[in-house]
């Protein structure tokens, strides 16, 4: 019975041009995922190779001064990148995955963006994160929009009906096949990821699956909901792309206006103009001041006292700084405001199936604010690192060869990641028990054999 | 083809759509978001307008308040311009929350223009935003779809067309009247949207409304009307040559999918696989490389600034720059500020160059695709494609060089050769030089431009009418009623 129903399904012609469709586009997506990963890694090859270079030869050039090679200088962490961040690119096209840091003003720096093409961003990447979210459920409506509805118009229901104790059964089956079918096109496409991407096969691949297969579940629940209000083949249908739109355009747009709205972000422009007065300033005021600040940041450096000179490198790197400390407020508010986005978005996404899976699959795959927001906080602990081991040594001016250069490798952040299955999987699986019992129930309140 | 006929149809489909009930709950979806994406619209761009006004103000009256000091002390303070927005924003975002909004300019040093919301997003931003253009481009034409797939195959499947045709009416009557009472309700909405937009627009900018923003208003009227015009052809076309409306009904969705969804995101990947572009890393090193290749200000051996030197000081038959009468060392800063940014421009417009490659894929690709040729008009005419970005950041450019150079101009008149001593007063200059120097003034690329650099998309949208009313000329002849 259920291979007769799997074959005759398969030699529709509608079927196979999705599940062709689906497959290019995956195929496509891989590929894009590869190109991505292989792109940013060649970025970090040319970052460790350049950082060597880069420190000898200015090492050669400034060899009398530490404070004035350390101008120079920049020292490379870099955001590691998960193999899965093929899958989903997310945020990663447009916040850079390496910071290239002198010691100097910390907030001056860190903010700077990768080069990237707006238009790329602007369409959007045709990763295997858009063909789960947007084609796999196209797929799903186009298999299941006239499941029902089809036979009626047909007339043949009235056959199925009267064969069967309980029709809805048959339904159930139909449906079961489509399922099965949907559920092999990902599983193609995934084995396939799989091999090309060389994807490790642990807790986060797990985490991948469950969250794809319970999405997929998700709409079909949708479109079993839709089934049991027993439309015609056309309202069903518009039914069902109204509700994808409404899932993958509106609401998410809705949402996304509603965050940027609600806590817009003028702190960053504040941290720009703050960060460049709090150190310039400086150059036009008393010095002792603006050394007895820095003392205060650091008790440990107040051994140093400021030299009698019109220029010393104590004082310019305590002016540097101020532009720091004068910030640090709008910094925090920054990262506050931030932290309040990436929390809002996740609550909204508890209501948006959509929203929710992008959003996981981005975090699964280190490629969401989340993720940023903590290279971010490295960035900074990493910063402080390299300031406190150069200060002394700049203060004490120390020669420039006395410091071992080959030790400044390139340095990497890659995040703790843990999964909270709850709250990965419990938002989709409550949707897609809501509809699939309505649907149940309207099944049971009535069931028709005619259009 | 009879008038009074057509009016007819026209009327009986726009009617029709009015007093179902299902449909005006849709239209009425519409016009809400509609006044939604209006309202949140306005609201981004008074609050993104307002904070980059208050910090350009600062960040000028900064600069105007600082003392004397060496010039290029002021070189290295440097200037923060924010990209100011246009008021059609508030219509289209276009690139808007992808492209950084601040860029801090200093001598020697291009830097990146930072802060684009993009950046500050959760990575929802990437399902896209709801704007007015959004529902225009996207929803409405569903809506049209919807309303309008059976508009002739549900009378052919119950018979009313072959009563209709024997009593006298043509198929050109027909297409042409029921295209017409779609489009009706198409710019119905359109019209709404822009009755909305203006109120918004005068509610956030007030008496500041110019001329060329009325007159880019009315170019979006036009051009959506167009692209409805090509929408709602087709849409007829479709339903005419479909056996039933189910089919009809697939195969527009089918389209729309195509259109919207499926070919931007492939011609663009297209692009990006053809064209590669190199990281900010390679990119950097590519620029310093050459900059070292001619000349390197760092290395005190280097040939191309020795024989600069030698060169002024045989000019001046003197042995030494301190003998010089004017700042040797503002002379060379201005010599390597040229040099960079010569080089730099030209890896710039060599990296813009590939971008425009990328994005040529999907701006040839117009000719297939009018809703693609729609996207690019309505964000050019509305100042946030790639265009209005790029210029922004050259001006950007040319204003930072502007201020290097005049500071570097300063430094050369007025420092003196002589190098101070341990414990002297650093030099330094008055502070009303601070003021000459003019603040950054954005020149908005004017609408004619703009319609010059978008005639392909314009004219793929007249190709698409021109040629689907060709099909319907062609079609009246051969269409059967059953």
């Amino acid at each position: 019975m259920f291979l007769l129903l799997l074959k005759s399904f398969l030699r529709s012609r509608i079927a196979v041009a999705g599940i062709v469709i689906v497959l290019l586009a995956g195929i496509t997506g891989i590929f894009i995922g590869q190109q991505h990963i292989r792109k940013q890694q060649e970025a970090i090859a040319l970052t460790e190779h350049f950082q060597q270079e880069h420190i000898q030869r200015n090492a050669q050039f400034f060899d009398k001064e530490l404070g004035l090679l350390l101008y120079y200088l920049r020292f490379s962490l870099v955001n590691k990148l998960h193999p899965l961040n093929a899958l989903s690119i997310g945020q990663r096209d447009v916040n850079s995955s390496i910071q290239s840091l002198t010691i100097r003003n910390l907030e001056g720096q860190k903010y700077d963006t990768d080069l990237f093409n707006p238009s790329n961003l602007l369409t959007g990447n045709l990763d295997m994160g858009f063909v789960l979210i947007y084609l796999l459920p196209l797929l799903i409506i186009a298999f299941t929009y006239s499941l029902l509805s089809e036979e009626k118009e047909d007339g043949t229901w009235r056959l199925v009906a009267t064969q069967s104790k309980r029709p809805v059964n048959v339904l159930i089956r139909k449906l079961f096949v489509r399922m099965i079918t949907v559920l092999m096109v990902f599983a193609v496409l995934l084995l396939l990821a799989t091999f090309i991407l060389s994807l490790p096969v642990d807790k986060l691949y797990l985490a991948v699956i469950c969250l794809a297969f319970i999405y997929m579940l998700c709409w079909f629940g949708i479109s079993f909901w839709v089934i049991s209000l027993q439309r015609s083949s056309s309202t069903n249908a518009v039914i069902l792309l109204s509700i994808w739109i409404l899932l993958t355009v509106v609401l998410p747009g809705v949402a996304n206006n509603f965050i940027t709205s609600r806590y817009p972000v003028p702190e960053s422009m504040a941290t720009v103009v703050q960060q460049r007065e709090g150190y310039h300033e400086k150059w036009d005021m008393e010095k002792q001041p603006t050394v007895d600040r820095f003392y205060a940041h650091y008790p440990q450096f107040s051994k140093y006292p400021l030299p009698d000179k019109q220029f010393s490198w104590l004082w310019y790197y305590a002016m540097q700084q101020m532009g720091d400390d004068e910030a640090a407020v709008q910094v925090k508010q920054l990262q506050e405001k931030l932290r309040l986005r990436e929390q809002a978005s996740e609550y909204i996404g508890y209501f948006i199936p959509t929203l929710h899976t992008q959003q996981q699959l981005n975090s699964l795959a280190g490629a969401g604010l989340a993720n940023q927001l903590q290279f971010m906080d490295s960035t900074a602990r990493f910063h402080e690192r390299m300031r406190l081991y150069f200060y002394p040594k700049i203060f004490e001016d120390e020669k420039v060869k006395s410091v071992d250069w080959d030790m400044f490798k390139v340095e990497y952040f890659s995040e703790e990641k843990r999964v909270s299955w709850g709250g990965l999987l419990l938002p989709l699986l409550l949707v897609t028990l809501v509809f699939s019992v309505r649907g149940w129930m309207n099944f049971n309140k009535r069931m028709t054999a005619f259009a | 083809m009879n008038i009074s006929t057509t009016k007819l149809f026209a009327a009986q489909i726009y009617w029709n759509t009015l007093k179902n009930k299902a449909l005006r709950v849709l239209l009425g979806i519409v016009a809400l978001l509609i006044i939604y994406a209006a309202f949140s619209g306005a609201l981004i761009y008074q609050e993104q307008t307002q904070t980059r006004q208050h910090y350009q103000h600062e960040v000028r009256t900064n600069w105007e308040k600082m003392p004397d000091k060496h010039p290029h002390r002021m070189a290295h303070y440097g200037y923060i311009v924010f990209r100011p927005k246009h008021l059609l924003s508030v219509f289209d975002y276009g690139m808007e929350s992808f492209t950084g909004n601040a860029v801090f300019l200093e001598a020697h040093r291009q830097n990146s223009a930072n802060f684009s919301e993009a950046g500050f997003s959760t990575g929802m931003l990437r399902f896209g935003e709801i704007s007015m253009s959004m529902i225009l481009q996207v929803l409405v034409p569903l809506v049209i779809f919807f309303i309008g797939f059976g508009a002739i195959a549900t009378d052919r499947e119950n018979g009313t067309l072959k009563m209709l045709l024997s009593q006298g009416a043509t198929w050109k009557e027909i297409l042409t009247g029921k295209a017409i009472g779609l489009l009706g309700i198409a710019v119905s909405v359109l019209l709404f949207a822009v009755v909305v937009l203006l109120v918004a627009c005068l509610g956030i900018a007030g008496s500041q409304i110019n001329g060329d923003d009325i007159l880019r208003i009315g170019t979006v009227l036009l051009t959506y009307t167009l692209y409805f015009s090509i929408i709602c052809l087709l849409t007829v076309i479709i339903s005419a040559v479909s056996r039933t409306a189910k089919f009809s009904l697939v195969i527009l969705i089918g389209i729309w999918l195509t259109a919207v969804v499926i070919f931007p995101r492939t011609a663009q990947a297209i692009g990006n696989f053809l064209y590669h572009t190199p990281s900010r890393i390679a990119f950097e090193a590519a620029v310093e490389k050459d900059l070292i290749k001619k000349g390197d200000s760092h290395n005190p051996d280097d040939p191309y600034y020795k024989a600069l030197k030698d060169s002024v000081l045989k000019a001046y038959h003197v042995q030494s720059v301190d003998e010089l009468p004017f700042n040797y060392g503002g002379f060379q800063m201005k010599e390597g500020e040229r040099l960079s940014a010569d080089i730099y421009n030209q890896h710039l417009a060599g990296l813009l160059g590939i971008y425009q490659q990328q994005n040529n894929v999907l701006r040839l690709s117009a000719i297939v695709n009018p809703f693609t040729a729609l996207r690019n008009l309505s964000m050019a005419v509305s100042g946030t494609d790639f265009q209005s970005y790029t210029g922004f950041q050259q001006q950007a450019e040319t204003y930072r060089y502007a201020l290097a150079q005049h500071m570097n101009d300063l430094q050369i008149k007025y420092i003196s050769n002589k190098k101070p001593d341990d414990h002297d007063h650093p030099p330094s200059i008055s502070k009303a030089h601070w003021k000459e120097f003019p603040d950054f003034a954005y020149q908005r690329t004017s609408l004619g431009t703009v319609m010059y650099h978008e005639l392909w998309s314009l004219l793929a949208l007249l190709c698409w009418t021109a040629g689907l009313l060709l099909l319907i000329k062609l079609l009246s002849n051969k269409l059967k009623a059953i």
